[in-house]
C-alpha cells in the first residue's frame, strides 16, 4: 500500500514538472528561444511538414547523401537558393532512404544521383508511379573499376592490365585468409553499389575469389594498410572520392565497353566481361516540387557543376577541414557569375 | 534421464518408455538411426521443390507498397496520422529539452535519480550528463534523448499490458514468445526501407524501429516478474477478498517490481542498440554524428559521439533503476532523510531555478573553456593499437596471425564440414540434441524451424550461379559457434571474478556498459584494421557486443546464491575454491545459463555487423533489402528470417539446458 501511495506522488510530482515547464517555456517561446536555438532541428523541421499550405517561397528539404560531393552540391544549392529567399533544410539521409523520401514528398530533391546504383530506382518511381521526376544532369561523371595501389604496377607492370591476373603466380600475392592459399582476393565494397565483379571474374576466368567488405570502411581500412605493409590488394573503387587525393592509387584496364556487355548487363544473363561503363551522374526532385516553389524547382534544374568546380570545393571540406556550408558560401561568393545562370 | 520425468506434459510422451531400464532408448535411437539413414541417403541438397516462393511473395507485397503508398487508405488514414503522432511526440519531448537548457535538464536528470534511487544516483545521473555537455554534443544528444524517451515510453506501453496477458496464460506465453524471437533477432536492415514507406523519414521510422527492438525485454521481465511471484502472496491477497485487478496493482506488480525495472533498464539497452541505425533515415542526432565520423574513417570524430550515447544510456539506467547492484530491493521512490513532500518539491524546485537562471544568463551552449575534445587522443590511442598489436606480439605474434589461424583453420573448415554435411543429416542431429536437451517436443520444434530453413529458396550469386540459403545458414552458423564458444571461454571466468570480488565488479561495469552501449560502428574500423576484412574480425565484432549479458548474470547468479548453503560448505571444511565450483557454480547454474542463452541470442543480433567488416553469409543478404530494396527485398527477408530460424534452435536448445539440473534436483 505504501508503495502505491508513491506512485501516486510520483505520477502527480510529473505533472506538476511538466505544467511548470509548459508555463516556463511559452513565454521562453516568444522571446529569445527562437534564435538561441537555431540549431535546433524542431525548428528547421516546419519546412518538411508544411506540404499542406503552399505559399512561393516555402522551404524545401535537401537530401544530403553520405559522401563529399553530395553535400558539396547540397551546400551550393542551400547557398543559393536561401539567398532567393527560399529556406533550405539540409537532412542527412541514406540513399535509399532518399528515394522513399521524395516519392512521399517529405524530401524535395536529391542533387546527386550514380545511376548504376538505381537503376530500379529509376524505373520504379520516375519512369513507373511518376512520383520523382529527373532533373536532369548535374555534370561530373564518375566511373566504377578495378583498382590495385600504384606500388603494385611498380613492381609488377603487367599487372596494368587485367590479363596480367590470369597468372596464377601473380594472383596468389593477392591472396588472403579469406580466398584461401590458391586464389588472390578481389575486394568489393558497400554492397549498395552495382558489382559486376564476380561475372568479371568468372567469365573472364581469373584465378581471384570474390569477397565482400561488406562497407566503405572495410575498403578504405584495407587501402591504407595494403599502402602501410606494402601488401597487394585489388579491390572495387571508384572516382571521385576523398581518398582518392590522399593515396595512390591505379585502375586496372578491363576489356571495353562494347555494345554486348551493356546489353548483357540489362538482360541480366551473367555473360557481362567487361569494364564498368561511366557513370552520368544526375539530379531527381519529387514530382511535387515545381508546385510547392518553382522557384527553387528551376534553380536545381538549372544548377550544373564541372568536375573541377566540385573537386575545389570539396577539397575546400576534405583537406582544409572548412564546414560544407563555409566552402559552399565562399565558392559561390566567388563566382557569382555561375550561380547567377541557374536562376535567370 | 531425469529430464524425462519432470517437465510436465510439454513433453509426457517421454516417461512412458521409461518402464524399464534400456527400453526407453531403443524408440528414441531406432527413430533417429533411420531419420539419419533416410537423410544420408535423399538429395544431400535442399530440393528445389522445398521452396515456398517466400521471396517472390515478399517482393510483391513490397512493390503493392511501394506503388499505393500515396493513395491507400492504409496509409492516407491510418500511418500517416500514427506518424504525425509520433513526430509530434519526439519534438515536444525536445521542445521542453531545450526550453530547460542544459543547466536544466542536468537538475532534472539529478532530480529524478535523486527520487527514484537516492544521492548516489543523482550523482551519476547528473554527471553522466554533465559528460554529455563537455564533450560538446549536447544538441544531438538531446535529439536522441528525444527518440530514445519516446521509444522507450511506447515499448513499455506495449510491452507492460502484453507481459501481463502472457503471465497469465500459457498460450499467450508461447504465442508472443515466437514475435518476441523475430523482433529481437531479426536484422532491422531488412524492415528499415519498409519501416520508412510506412512511417516517413526522420523521427518516426527512427521511433518505430527502436520500438520493434526494445519491447521484448518489456514484455519478458514484466511476464517473469509475475510468474515468479511466490502463489502464498496470491493466496494471501485472494483471503483478504482482493479482485483480480487489486490482486494485480496490489500484490503481484508491486512483489514483481524488480524485475520490471530490470526489463526498463534492459529496454533502454536495447533501444540504444539501434541509435545509429536508426539515424540513417535522417535524424540529426548522435547516430548522425558516429556515421560522419565513419564516412571519413575517423575513428576519434566516430567515437565522440559514441561516448555520447554510452554517457546518455547510463544516465537514463542510473536515474531509472538506482544503484541496483547493492541494494536487494531497490525502492521506487525513496526519499532520503528529508521528508517526502519537501523532498519533491526541493528536487523540482531545483529543476526550475536551474531552468530559470540559464534563461535569464541566456546560457545555451557549454562555455568553449569547458568543452573538451577528446577525439585527437583517441585517434592518436587508436593509431597505437593498430602499430603494435597487429604483428610482432610476442607468442601469439598479433591480431593479423589470430586472425589468419581462426579463418584457415577453425571457420572455413567448420563451415566446409557443415555445408558438406547432407542437409537433412544436420536437421536429424539437431533434433537429436534437442531431444536429449528436453524431450520430444523440443526436436520437433528444432526438426521445423531447421525445415523452414530449408523452405527458403536460393539466391543468384556463388559458385554454381545459384546458392542456396541452407548453405549461407550452415556458414553463419559456423561463424556463430566460433563466436559463442569464444564469448562463453571469455564471459565465465569474467563473469566468475565479478561475482566474487566487488571490486572487481565496479572496475568491469563501466566497461560492460560501454561494451554494450557504444554503437558498433564506432569500433568497426579499429576491429578493421587488426583484424583485416573477413570473418575474423565479423567473429571479435561478434564478442565484444555479446560477453557482457554473460559476465554480468554469471556475476549476478554467483551473488544471489543464499549464504546458508556455503556456510555449510565452510563448516564442513570446504577450501575456496571447493566452494565456487561444488556450491556456488552449481547453484548460480541457471542464472550462468541464462547469460549464455543472451550471448547467443547477441551474436545473433550482430550476424549483420559481421557482414558489415566481410563476414558475408546470410548477414550480408539480409543487408543487402536495405541497400538494394526494389530487387533484394524478398532474399533479404528470406536471409532474416533463417537468422531468426537459427536463433530459435540455439536459444531453445540452450535454455533447456538452464533447467534441467533444477528438475533433476527436484525428482
Amino acid at each position: 500500500m505504501k508503495t502505491h501511495r508513491r506512485s501516486v506522488k510520483l505520477l502527480a510530482a510529473s505533472l506538476a514538472l511538466t505544467g511548470l515547464l509548459v508555463a516556463c517555456g511559452s513565454d521562453d517561446e516568444e522571446t529569445t528561444d527562437a534564435p538561441a536555438g537555431t540549431e535546433a532541428p524542431g525548428a528547421t523541421e516546419a519546412p518538411a511538414e508544411g506540404g499542406d499550405t503552399p505559399a512561393t517561397g516555402e522551404g524545401i528539404v535537401l537530401a544530403v547523401n553520405p559522401w563529399t560531393g553530395s553535400a558539396v552540391n547540397a551546400n551550393v544549392a542551400k547557398v543559393v537558393l536561401e539567398s532567393l529567399g527560399t529556406p533550405v533544410e539540409l537532412l542527412d539521409i541514406d540513399e535509399n532512404a532518399t528515394w522513399v523520401g521524395m516519392d512521399d514528398g517529405s524530401i524535395d530533391a536529391v542533387l546527386e544521383v550514380w545511376p548504376s546504383g538505381h537503376a530500379a530506382d529509376y524505373e520504379t518511381y520516375i519512369t513507373g508511379k511518376q512520383s520523382v521526376v529527373d532533373l536532369g544532369l548535374l555534370g561530373p561523371s564518375a566511373k566504377i573499376g578495378w583498382y590495385v595501389p600504384t606500388f603494385v604496377i611498380e613492381e609488377h607492370p603487367e599487372l596494368a592490365t587485367w590479363e596480367g591476373f590470369q597468372d596464377p603466380e601473380l594472383a596468389k600475392l593477392f591472396s588472403t585468409a579469406e580466398s584461401g592459399d590458391d586464389l588472390g582476393q578481389f575486394l568489393m565494397g558497400d554492397p549498395s553499389y552495382v558489382t559486376f565483379d564476380e561475372q568479371i571474374i568468372a567469365n573472364l576466368e581469373l584465378p581471384l575469389k570474390y569477397v565482400v567488405a561488406g562497407s566503405e570502411a572495410g575498403l578504405i581500412t584495407s587501402i591504407q594498410q595494403s599502402i602501410d605493409e606494402k601488401t597487394p590488394l585489388l579491390l572495387q573503387f571508384w572516382q571521385p572520392h576523398w581518398l582518392q587525393s590522399k593515396v595512390d592509387l591505379t585502375e586496372v584496364k578491363l576489356p571495353e565497353v562494347t555494345e554486348e556487355c551493356l546489353a548483357s548487363a540489362a538482360a541480366g544473363d551473367g555473360l557481362y566481361a567487361c569494364d564498368y561503363a561511366v557513370d552520368e551522374l544526375y539530379k531527381a526532385a519529387s514530382a511535387g516540387l515545381e508546385a510547392k516553389n518553382a522557384t527553387a524547382f528551376k534553380v536545381l534544374k538549372n544548377l550544373q557543376l564541372t568536375t573541377d568546380q566540385q573537386n575545389e570545393i570539396a577539397a575546400m571540406i576534405d583537406s582544409d577541414g572548412m564546414a560544407p556550408g563555409e566552402a559552399a558560401a565562399a565558392w559561390v561568393a566567388a563566382n557569382a557569375d555561375v550561380v547567377a545562370a541557374w536562376s535567370a | 534421464m531425469a529430464l524425462a520425468t519432470a517437465s510436465g506434459p510439454s513433453n509426457a510422451t517421454a516417461p512412458t518408455f521409461g518402464v524399464a531400464g534400456t527400453r526407453r532408448w531403443i524408440l528414441p535411437v531406432a527413430t533417429f538411426g533411420l531419420l539419419a539413414i533416410i537423410a544420408i541417403a535423399v538429395n544431400p541438397n535442399v530440393p528445389s521443390w522445398m521452396d515456398i516462393g517466400l521471396q517472390k511473395w515478399v517482393r510483391d507485397r513490397y512493390m503493392w507498397t511501394v506503388q499505393n503508398s500515396n493513395s491507400s487508405w492504409i496509409f492516407t488514414g491510418v500511418f500517416n496520422p500514427l506518424s504525425d503522432a509520433i513526430n509530434w511526440l519526439v519534438e515536444s519531448v525536445q521542445w521542453i529539452l531545450r526550453t530547460l537548457r542544459w543547466p536544466g535538464v542536468l537538475a532534472l536528470f539529478a532530480a529524478i535519480g535523486w527520487m527514484t534511487a537516492g544521492m548516489r544516483a543523482a550523482v551519476s545521473g547528473g554527471l553522466a550528463m554533465a559528460g554529455i555537455a563537455v564533450l560538446d554534443v549536447w544538441e544531438p544528444a538531446m535529439v536522441t534523448l528525444s527518440i530514445m524517451v519516446t521509444a522507450v515510453g511506447i515499448a513499455l506501453v506495449i510491452g507492460i499490458p502484453v507481459g501481463i496477458w502472457t503471465s497469465r496464460s500459457d498460450r499467450a506465453e508461447r504465442i508472443v514468445r515466437g514475435f518476441l524471437d523475430t523482433a529481437q533477432v531479426m536484422p532491422a536492415f531488412v524492415y528499415l526501407i519498409p519501416v520508412t514507406i510506412f512511417f516517413g523519414i526522420k523521427y518516426p521510422p527512427a521511433v518505430i524501429a527502436t520500438v520493434i527492438y526494445a519491447v521484448p525485454p518489456a514484455v519478458r521481465l514484466t511476464s517473469l516478474g509475475l510468474r515468479s511471484v511466490p502463489t502464498v502472496m496470491n493466496e494471501v491477497g485472494e483471503s483478504f477478498g482482493c479482485t483480480s485487478w487489486q490482486q494485480l496493482l496490489k500484490v503481484q506488480l508491486p512483489m514483481a517490481r524488480k524485475t520490471i525495472l530490470l526489463g526498463l533498464n534492459q529496454v533502454i539497452m536495447m533501444a540504444f542498440g539501434i541509435v545509429v541505425i536508426a539515424s540513417l533515415l535522417g535524424a540529426d542526432d548522435l547516430g548522425n554524428l558516429v556515421l560522419k565520423g565513419l564516412q571519413k574513417n575517423d575513428v576519434g570524430a566516430a567515437f565522440v559521439p559514441g561516448l555520447g550515447i554510452v554517457l546518455l544510456a547510463v544516465a537514463l539506467d542510473r536515474i531509472s533503476t538506482g544503484e541496483r547492484s547493492t541494494s536487494t530491493r531497490p525502492p521506487l521512490i525513496k526519499l532520503p532523510t528529508v521528508e517526502r513532500r519537501t523532498g519533491t518539491l526541493i528536487a523540482l524546485g531545483s529543476v526550475v531555478v536551474a531552468a530559470a537562471v540559464a534563461k535569464l544568463a541566456d546560457i545555451t551552449a557549454i562555455p568553449d573553456a569547458l568543452a573538451v575534445d577528446i577525439s585527437g587522443t583517441i585517434n592518436d590511442a587508436v593509431g597505437w593499437v593498430q602499430d603494435n598489436l597487429r604483428k610482432g606480439v610476442p607468442i601469439i605474434g598479433g591480431t593479423q596471425a589470430i586472425n589468419d589461424f581462426l579463418v584457415t583453420d577453425v571457420l572455413e573448415p567448420l563451415r566446409k564440414f557443415l555445408v558438406w554435411l547432407p542437409w537433412l543429416l544436420v536437421v536429424v542431429v539437431v533434433a537429436g540434441i534437442a531431444y536429449l536437451s528436453k524431450g520430444w517436443r523440443l526436436a520437433v520444434g528444432c526438426s521445423i524451424c531447421l525445415l523452414l530453413i530449408g523452405t527458403m529458396g536460393d539466391i543468384p550469386g556463388g559458385a554454381d550461379g545459384r546458392t542456396h540459403l541452407w548453405d549461407l545458414s550452415m556458414d553463419t552458423l559456423s561463424q556463430v559457434l566460433v563466436a559463442i564458444v569464444i564469448s562463453v571461454a571469455i564471459a565465465l571466468p569474467l563473469g566468475v571474478w565479478a561475482g566474487r570480488s566487488d571490486r572487481a565488479q565496479q572496475v568491469m561495469r563501466p566497461f560492460l556498459d560501454t561494451a554494450q552501449v557504444m554503437p558498433q560502428f564506432v569500433y568497426l574500423i579499429p576491429v578493421l584494421f587488426l583484424f583485416g576484412v573477413g570473418r575474423g574480425a565479423g567473429v571479435v565484432a561478434s564478442v565484444i557486443y555479446a560477453i557482457p549479458p554473460c559476465i554480468r548474470l554469471t556475476g549476478l547468479g554467483l551473488r544471489e546464491v543464499p549464504y546458508t548453503p556455503r556456510e555449510a560448505a565452510i563448516s564442513f571444511g570446504a577450501t575456496k575454491r571447493q566452494e565456487l565450483v561444488k556450491v556456488q557454480l552449481p547453484l548460480a547454474f541457471r542464472s550462468i545459463m541464462l547469460g549464455i542463452n543472451q550471448t547467443i541470442l547477441m551474436v545473433l543480433a550482430t550476424v549483420i555487423i559481421a557482414a558489415l567488416v566481410g563476414a558475408g553469409a546470410l548477414g550480408l543478404v539480409a543487408y543487402e533489402g536495405f541497400t538494394k530494396p526494389i530487387q533484394k527485398i524478398g532474399q533479404s527477408a528470406a536471409a532474416g528470417l533463417s537468422i531468426v530460424f537459427l536463433a530459435i534452435v540455439l536459444d531453445r536448445i540452450t535454455q533447456a539446458w538452464g533447467t534441467s539440473p533444477e528438475q533433476q534436483r527436484r525428482s
